[in-house]
């Protein structure tokens, strides 16, 4: 039984391949998740093992495909969805060959049909991509995979009030400066222009230095960006790989990137789009240095309104889980990546909010509370619009369980990322269920 | 045999030729060469599951001169050929000395000093021309091979512009393997396409690094609808890659357009036709396929698979520097390939692999 049919032009088969090449950067596998729905009907996502960055390119129906054919029947285990995960290796290596069309110029790509046979009750469950070339050559491949639930990053973008647009072109040319070793970019506003610095901090065990430090700094005028909108002296920190590999994915899109952003240890999404694909970064960010003041926040903005809105408008994005409301601020402290306590940085972002005296409504769910149903199982409701990197599933992915600061911080069950996520009390781990006392009957 | 007439002289005036040859079927160590009348015989093996061999014709050297040694009775059997084993690297670096930009050079032995000095002088004094052009690829150059007998070594000396270099290579005593037979009057299978085909569904084929390999093929009159006539096939851990080509001239392929050439020049194929081999035996053809323009492949009853490519030479240029076509010379690379015992493999499996290749 067919499940997902779809057939691509060759340019959106090179189109593939390039984004396949980006996610890569994120992560060894990616996912597949399709539904019946029109708009966008194939979301191809990746997510990094440390799940602090989170990739995700969404298809069009009508603009990406030449026909696109999801049969949801009640054999799927997620009703009107079909989720799998494969290796990006297997498919980079189906989708390569149509990069370098010069090697072999005769077999060039006519079509590319697609197919994911998905029978329970057989074993032969493959991804089948079948490469139509000229002169009646056909490349077949039976891909296995893997029928897992695809998890997404939330990203509640009316929280994001902050946020930049640039020409890809231009922002891949400054890239190219970052120095080859640093590890972290940090993005800063100050007297009008935006400072991208992208540093490595010094690591040394005793007397031999194991990282060297490096800073590259760039600065460009805001007025160089087509929109600009943040605040003065704030720190907002990312990876550099994987700014680089979104900046030069960007770049083959031909189009503006934008970033959307609150405040550091929130995340962050870079997005842009064309030719039918809409592309969605959330990345998880840091203030290392962000040692800054925040007391009297000023804002450097191209925007006319003095006043912050507090929906950023000029992104149209329709996509299926942006315009949620907010919800209430899980602890902070199991934040990705971030030794910060809760309690600082929502005082901080309270201070934020009153200083400004605006009036925006992230400052009434900045509780800090610990609410815990917020860590339920969130496939339950997947409209659940956390300003975290949040997970819309129990994701099982093995190799996630190694992340290092996962397990520095909670020991305890390492190997159940999702209690991790879901519960504080793993790390107190499981509650006697039954007294001493009972027990003696079985031994009486 | 006196010493001023040597068993064997061949002079050429381009060891880039002979390079193009060797390197295909440069997958082995050592080569095995014969020399006989009509050229020098060279055969690389890789277990006796698969052999290559390659002759450089007499007609590729300017002058070509084996004295074979008459039996001391017109009675007597005429005496074996010589043949004898050298290794192959070192016989490739020797040819390619000269040959400074050539990306797939083998690796050159760092131990010696005197090669960068003179590397750097030849790069100098070319500093400014094309380095495709045949000056630089050292093809105005010339190689002298002589061969003195048993166990004599094989000297080569090239000489460039007043440069000259000699090499004695090592020979050994050749292991004597029969070649693996090939049935040409009881062929199951015959077809004829450009190598680059070939090449691009082993580099397919590859990306799941299979162990081995399976090739379908398919009379026209037992071929459904839309069927292909011929598949390359193979699957790994992450899933099965099949290459699929439809045959000449067949009215019911529905994705070839006819206007187009079709890829299988030739196809014949009586009985449906199955075979697995060693993927690492294909891959060591690539080589040959990349140089190659054109590729029959054959597979006899007894499921040996024979691969014979036809490389085009590039004349050698002329002082002119105008080249005929009709200069062009070509020579013919054989690979032969032992299948693996299948134990599945018979006539009746026939129908039953034909569901599988039409995808």
């Amino acid at each position: 039984m067919t499940v997902l049919s779809f057939s691509l032009t060759p340019d959106a088969t090179g189109r593939m391949y390039e984004l396949l090449v980006c996610l890569a950067k994120f992560g060894d596998s990616v996912s597949l998740e399709a539904r019946s729905e029109k708009a966008s009907p194939l979301t191809i996502t990746a997510l990094n093992l440390s799940r602090t960055a989170y990739a995700s390119f969404a298809l069009d129906a009508k603009t990406f495909f030449i026909s696109y054919d999801f049969q949801a029947t009640s054999s799927l285990k997620n009703g009107d969805r079909f989720t799998c995960q494969l290796l990006n290796k297997a498919l980079q290596s189906v989708f390569k060959s149509r990069a370098n069309e010069g090697r072999s110029r005769e077999s060039t790509v006519e079509r590319c049909d697609v197919s994911i046979q998905d029978q329970p009750d057989k074993t032969e469950c493959r991804l089948i991509v079948k490469m139509l070339c000229k002169h009646g050559l056909t490349k077949t491949y039976r891909l296995t995979y893997e029928s897992v639930e695809v998890m997404h990053a939330l990203f509640d973008k009316s929280a994001a009030t902050q946020g930049w647009r640039i020409s890809a072109r231009v922002l891949r040319e400054y890239v190219e400066f970052f120095g080859p070793k640093t590890e972290q970019l940090d993005l800063l506003a100050q007297d009008g222009k935006a400072i991208f610095t992208s540093f490595t901090e010094k690591i040394q065990d005793g007397k031999e230095v194991l990282k060297h430090p490096l800073e590259t700094a760039i600065t460009i005028h805001v007025e160089d960006f087509e929109e600009f909108h943040m605040q003065e002296n704030m720190h907002i920190v990312v990876s550099v790989k994987d700014f680089k590999a979104i900046v030069a994915h960007a770049e083959t899109m031909r189009g503006s990137i934008s970033a959307q952003f609150s405040f550091p240890n929130r995340p962050l999404q870079f997005s842009y789009q064309n030719s039918g694909i809409y592309c969605e970064f959330t990345l998880m960010t840091d203030d290392v240095r962000g040692a800054t003041s925040t007391a009297n926040a000023k804002f450097v903005s191209t925007r006319s309104s003095s006043r912050q809105p507090s929906v950023v408008p000029v992104h149209s994005f329709n996509r299926t889980y942006s315009e949620m409301p907010p919800p209430a601020r899980p602890p902070m402290n199991q934040s990705f990546g971030s030794q910060r306590q809760s309690h600082s940085l929502g005082s901080q972002n309270r201070q934020n909010s009153m200083a400004e005296s605006d009036p925006d409504p992230e400052s009434l769910f900045v509780s800090g509370g610990e609410d815990d149903s917020r860590w339920d199982p969130p496939a339950l409701d997947n409209d659940d619009g956390e300003d975290m990197l949040g997970w819309d599933s129990n994701y099982e992915n093995p190799g996630a369980s190694f992340h290092p600061q996962l397990e520095d911080r909670e020991p305890v069950a390492p190997a159940e990322p999702s209690l991790q996520q879901t519960g504080t009390q793993a790390t107190e781990g499981l509650e006697p269920t039954q007294r001493l006392s009972q027990l003696h009957g079985m031994f009486d | 045999m006196a010493n001023s007439q040597p068993l064997f002289t061949a002079v050429s005036s381009s060891a880039r030729q002979l390079i193009l040859l060797l390197r295909c079927i440069s997958f082995a160590k050592k080569v095995q060469v014969r020399i006989s009348l009509d050229g020098l015989h060279f055969t690389t093996d890789q277990g006796s599951v698969m052999e290559a061999f390659v002759v450089l014709e007499k007609a590729l050297f300017t002058s070509y001169t084996y004295n074979h040694p008459a039996p001391p009775s017109s009675q007597d059997d005429p005496l074996p050929q010589p043949v004898f084993e050298v290794s192959l690297s070192s016989l490739l670096e020797t040819l390619s000395i000269f040959s400074l930009y050539d990306p797939a050079t083998i690796k050159r032995p760092s131990g010696d000093p005197s090669f960068d000095a003179f590397g750097a002088h030849r790069l100098h004094r070319h500093a400014g021309f094309d380095p495709f052009s045949a000056r630089s690829l050292g093809m105005t150059g010339t190689c002298t091979f002589t061969y003195d007998g048993d166990g004599s070594p094989l000297r080569i000396h090239m000489a460039e512009s007043g440069v000259t270099t000699s090499c004695d290579l090592t020979t050994y005593e050749a292991a004597s393997t029969d070649p693996i037979p090939f049935r040409r009057d009881a062929l199951a299978l015959k077809t004829i396409m450009r190598s680059t085909y070939l090449l691009d569904a082993i580099v397919e084929l590859a990306s799941l690094t299979p162990t081995e390999l399976t090739i379908n093929a398919f009379p026209q009159s037992r071929r459904q609808h839309g069927t292909s006539a011929l598949s390359i096939s193979a699957s790994g851990a992450l899933g099965s890659v099949s290459v699929s080509f439809s045959a000449p001239s067949s009215p019911s392929n529905g994705a070839a357009t006819t206007a187009d050439p079709p890829i299988l020049e030739t196809f014949q194929c009586h009985n449906s036709t199955r075979a697995r081999f060693s993927f690492s035996a294909l891959q060591a053809a690539q080589r040959a396929m990349g140089a190659a323009t054109k590729v029959s492949l054959r597979i006899d009853e007894a499921g040996v698979l024979s691969l014979q490519f036809l490389v085009e030479i590039e004349p050698v240029s002329n002082a002119g520097g105008a080249l005929s076509i009709g200069n062009e010379k070509v020579a013919f690379v054989d690979f032969r390939v032992v299948s693996l015992v299948d134990d599945e493999y018979a006539e009746e499996e026939d129908s039953g692999g034909s569901s599988t290749a039409d995808d």
